[in-house]
């Protein structure tokens, strides 16, 4: 069945129709092809998927695309402003924390949503926002290190 | 031979790559979606073992958006089989792309559906429907052995497909005469790499051009191109493959699989764009799996603890459709690793079972072997009433004795393990840990310490198979900018920046000026897989060479223009000057424009342009045995020292790591962050096989454990604070001093934390001889001890 949605992605309005079965994840990746959004599971167990629904960090392949509309989403591609990085991606670069950059997007959208709504987060808090994300080269410790440093720059 | 190394190598340069990471501009396969694509979706087998009767995919053919289904009947008549690949030792299977008339593993490929898009093409594989004979499967590989066992490939007719026997002269006289010897079976658990980005193949075939492009999410691009053109019969050179960024590899990605190989022949059938990105569950079921050896280990010693002899045989499970038998050489070769060991005999056996394919994985064989050998040396000392530390003392390779040939013929380059080891110690606080120990026992926490040294063999290369070198084209473009193209992918190693400072190093071209191609065989020179942490033991040292021949090119000119020897020259910003007097200079730029454009200028028999290849050969490698059947087949041995300190919870069986301490030799690094980033990653992966993850297989030969719930990957959550020092032995057979740096973290945890948890129930006289230590495990080794301590004791 096709339905007809409006939602805004990265503050740009989308309005069109969309299969009721998609996934939010290939919404975003196959009709508005941002795909910086990446798929590791489709179950909702890795987290590279991870993207901000109306402020809160959500797995994009839990959520169909026609429960988001009316929605505001926020994908990596929405992290940078005005060229220039946001925090969270400039303390992700200086701390090492990204080997093959898939788990990247979904660890950085975990840690935005944390940051959004935790101005000074502690380690238990970081460890807890990203306990869904699975990331199988780093190891985590550079990515809590960023997160703590970005933390202490980020103005909201 | 002097090998200088100039700034950066050697520093902590930021990343090139991680910055189209951070921004989700990095491009995967997944990402790419040229117009008319049509997507594929796989009917697999729901049993392990079966004769296939027939597959009836009319219904299919007629759902909504579906454009083609093959069989694998259909497909086999037009393709060639697939070449297999391994050692002599390993007896040929007939393979096609999809099953032809046999199931031999659960989730095998039977057939595909090729559908407008994905949704639709699986909404067609629900209603294929395949009719099948059930065979009795066979999954024990100890029961696969016996001659009675259900056989899996009757062209090989019987399920041990691979012999390796080696045995030193008089080892039976040393265990006659042995003070102990100690013995025991030792399982190494079924686990995967489960790189985040699962496999992921897009082949374009076009007919207008008649050439054909794959990009895969690959770890051995040229080989695959290689691979396709065999066995479509289609001219190499029309073969294009590409490996964009891909999201890990860990070794699973470095063999060619039976739908990376379909896809380009559907591509060619139907002219259209076909793509194909696995689902988890599929990677769990058909992505390679590794280790899964059995060992029945003994090694002799005399009452000191001085170690005189090992005999092993190892049972190694191949699963079904093997290609490779490395794993088990790997393993063979390795088992006297870090000790004065000469006297050794092994008894190697491949056994064919109803399992997903064995393949490689981060320290395939090796971490087999290694594993092994601490867990026996532990069980060593606790028998001959001695310190772990003190019994690894006492039998270590000394540092004096590099390059060491082990009993085997392997030769190691170098090695400092009684250093690694004493700073380990230290920086553990070994005899204050053992205090504590004692202390906390009696308040009934259950404390343990693990020691553990492991070996990595790295770099390896065999005959007709991967690796005897690596290479690098470099080029000074006009516009003063640089490019490499490296014969090798990568697949988060961090190439394009380490390969840029090298250059840098060399030629003095600003890092920011410098990009790196690698992945895509058009432009690249032929190469084989990232594997065997192979990129710095050789790849680097081939950008290395590149630079040189570039350094000596561009001083070349500069001497003709300026009329002073190379020798008296240098470089430095964005010039070339005399030593003597800095004065007497001419800008790079100059020399670029010359090359290019005022090759009259140039020294006579000079070519023009700026373009040089470097070769690097691994060195030290035997490529056939000696009369006596000792070979190396690696080229560099980097290795770490642990010790790790757990508290184990009775009540739960929970491991709680307290501290992991470790300190790593992998020779120079070239960047010491990237290093200690994948050795954190390294490690915390080794700490996921020892304690959480598993491949479970019913009797059937059904996995149990396909999707992230039930293969349990260490979230951040069970990661614990690393204590991480290196100490620096440079390899003497590499320009940069360099041995391979990814692997060895892994290979700690799985001795070191047994050794430790065993330490831990000292006083319930538990013994580990099963992983992973999930809690249940624990428990009941507990609850078993218990009774076995009241009925004997």
């Amino acid at each position: 069945m096709v339905k007809t949605i409006t939602l805004t992605v990265n503050g740009k309005p989308f309005s069109g129709e969309v299969e009721s079965r998609t996934l939010l994840a290939h919404f975003l990746r196959d009709t508005l092809r941002l795909t910086g959004t990446h798929l590791g599971c489709v179950v909702g167990r890795c987290g590279a998927c991870t993207v901000l629904w109306n402020g809160t960090a959500v797995k994009s392949c839990m959520v169909f695309a026609v429960q988001a509309a009316g929605d505001e989403i926020v994908t990596v591609e929405g992290l940078a402003q005005d060229q220039r990085l946001h925090p969270l991606q400039e303390a992700f670069w200086q701390n090492d924390a990204v080997e093959c950059g898939y788990c990247t997007p979904g660890m950085l959208m975990s840690a935005y949503g944390l940051l959004k709504k935790v101005k000074e987060p502690t380690e238990e808090q970081i460890k807890k926002a990203i306990s869904g994300n699975l990331c199988r080269c780093t190891g985590y410790l550079n990515i809590v290190a960023a997160i703590k440093e970005a933390a202490a720059n980020f103005a909201g | 031979m002097d090998f200088p190394i100039n700034p950066p190598i050697g520093d902590r340069v930021r990343r090139k790559e991680t910055l189209r990471f951070v921004t989700g501009t990095g491009r995967y396969v997944d990402d790419l979606l040229p117009p008319g694509t049509l997507h594929a979706a796989f009917v697999r087998s729901s049993c392990a073992h079966a004769r296939i009767n027939g597959i009836d995919v009319e219904a299919a053919r007629a759902m909504p958006g579906v454009r083609a289904v093959f069989t694998g009947q259909e497909v086999a008549q037009k393709l060639k089989p697939l070449r297999v690949g391994g050692s002599p030792l390993l007896r040929q299977i007939k393979l096609y792309p999809l099953a032809v008339d046999k199931i031999r593993y659960f989730g095998e490929p039977l057939a595909v559906v090729l559908a407008d898009n994905r949704y639709l093409a699986e909404d067609a594989v629900e209603v294929v429907s395949v009719e099948f004979e059930r065979l009795p499967a066979v999954v024990d590989p100890e029961a696969a052995m016996e001659s009675n066992a259900p056989c899996i490939h009757e062209e090989v007719g019987s399920n041990i497909v691979y012999k390796y026997h080696f045995a030193t002269d008089g080892i039976e006289k040393v265990f006659q005469d042995a003070d102990v010897i100690v013995k025991e079976r030792i399982r190494s658990h079924r686990i995967t790499a489960c790189p985040i980005e699962p496999r992921a193949y897009l082949a374009h075939y076009n007919r207008d051009e008649d050439s054909l492009t794959m990009w895969s999410a690959t770890a051995n691009p040229h080989s695959l191109r290689t691979r396709i053109a065999e066995m479509l019969s289609f001219p190499e050179g029309k073969v294009r493959v590409i490996a964009p960024d891909v999201g890990g590899s860990f070794g699973v990605k470095i063999q060619t699989y039976q739908e990376e190989l379909l896809l380009p022949f559907l591509s060619r059938e139907l002219g259209r764009p076909i793509k194909w990105c696995e689902t988890r569950v599929e990677h769990m079921r058909n992505g390679r799996h590794g280790r899964d050896q059995i060992h029945y280990i003994e090694m002799a010693l005399k009452k000191d603890g001085t170690m005189l002899a090992i005999r092993d045989k190892i049972i190694a499970d191949m699963g079904s459709t093997y290609t490779v038998d490395h794993s088990i050489m790997a393993s063979a070769l390795y088992i006297p690793g870090v000790y004065q060991i000469q006297n050794y005999a092994v008894d190697a056996f491949g056994v064919a079972t109803n399992k997903t394919t064995h393949g490689s994985l981060r320290g395939i064989g090796k971490a087999d072997a290694s594993y092994i050998l601490e867990r026996l040396v532990d069980i060593a000392a606790r028998e001959l009433k001695l310190d772990p530390i003190d019994i690894r003392m006492k039998n270590f390779i000394p540092a004096d004795a590099f390059p060491y040939r082990n009993a085997t013929g392997a030769l190691y380059d170098s090695g400092r393990y009684h250093l690694a080891l004493t700073r380990t110690a230290e920086m553990a606080g070994y005899e204050q840990l053992r205090k504590e120990q004692a202390e906390l026992r009696k308040k009934g926490i259950y404390r343990g310490i693990g020691v553990a040294l492991v070996m990595e063999p790295t770099s390896s290369s065999r005959i007709h198979a991967t690796g005897g070198y690596a290479s690098c084209r470099l080029r000074i473009e006009p516009s003063g900018a640089a490019t490499v193209f490296s014969s090798m992918g990568e697949q988060g190693q961090g190439h394009e920046t380490t390969i840029a400072q090298i250059v840098a190093s060399q030629t003095g071209i600003p890092f920011d000026k410098i990009t790196v191609i690698h992945g895509d065989t058009l432009p690249t020179p032929y190469g084989f897989g990232t594997g065997s942490s192979r990129s710095s033991v050789v790849l680097m040292p081939s950008a290395w060479v590149a630079g040189k021949l570039m350094r000596d090119k561009i001083l070349g000119i500069a001497a003709r223009q300026l009329g002073v020897v190379p020798e008296k020259l240098e470089i430095g910003d964005g010039k070339v000057f005399a030593k003597e007097n800095r004065e007497q200079s001419i800008a790079v730029m100059e020399i670029v424009r010359t090359a290019y454009g005022a090759i009259h200028l140039l020294p006579e028999n000079m070519e023009p342009g700026l373009e040089t290849t470097g070769y690097f050969v691994n060195p030290n490698i035997d490529y056939e045995p000696d009369e006596k059947g000792r070979m190396n087949t690696f080229s560099s041995y980097p290795y770490a020292a642990i010790v790790a300190v757990v508290d184990v919870d009775i009540e739960t069986g929970f491991i709680k790591i307290v501290r992991y301490c470790t300190v790593h030799d992998c020779g120079n690094m070239i960047n010491p962050q990237i290093v200690d980033t994948q050795q954190q990653g390294s490690i915390v992966q080794g700490i996921g096989a020892a304690l959480y993850e598993e491949l479970l297989y019913d009797e059937d030969g059904q996995l149990l454990t396909s999707t992230f719930m039930d293969y349990r990957l260490p979230s951040v959550e069970e990661v614990p604070a690393l204590e991480l020092e290196h100490i620096i032995t440079p390899n003497p057979f590499t320009p940069l001093g360099a041995k391979g740096a990814g692997e060895t973290g892994m290979l700690g945890p799985p001795p070191a934390l047994c050794n430790a948890v065993e330490d831990a129930l000292t006083p319930f006289g538990v013994k580990i001889r099963q992983t992973p230590l999930t809690p249940e495990r624990i428990l009941d080794l507990i609850e078993k001890a218990k009774v076995s301590k009241s009925t004997h004791g």
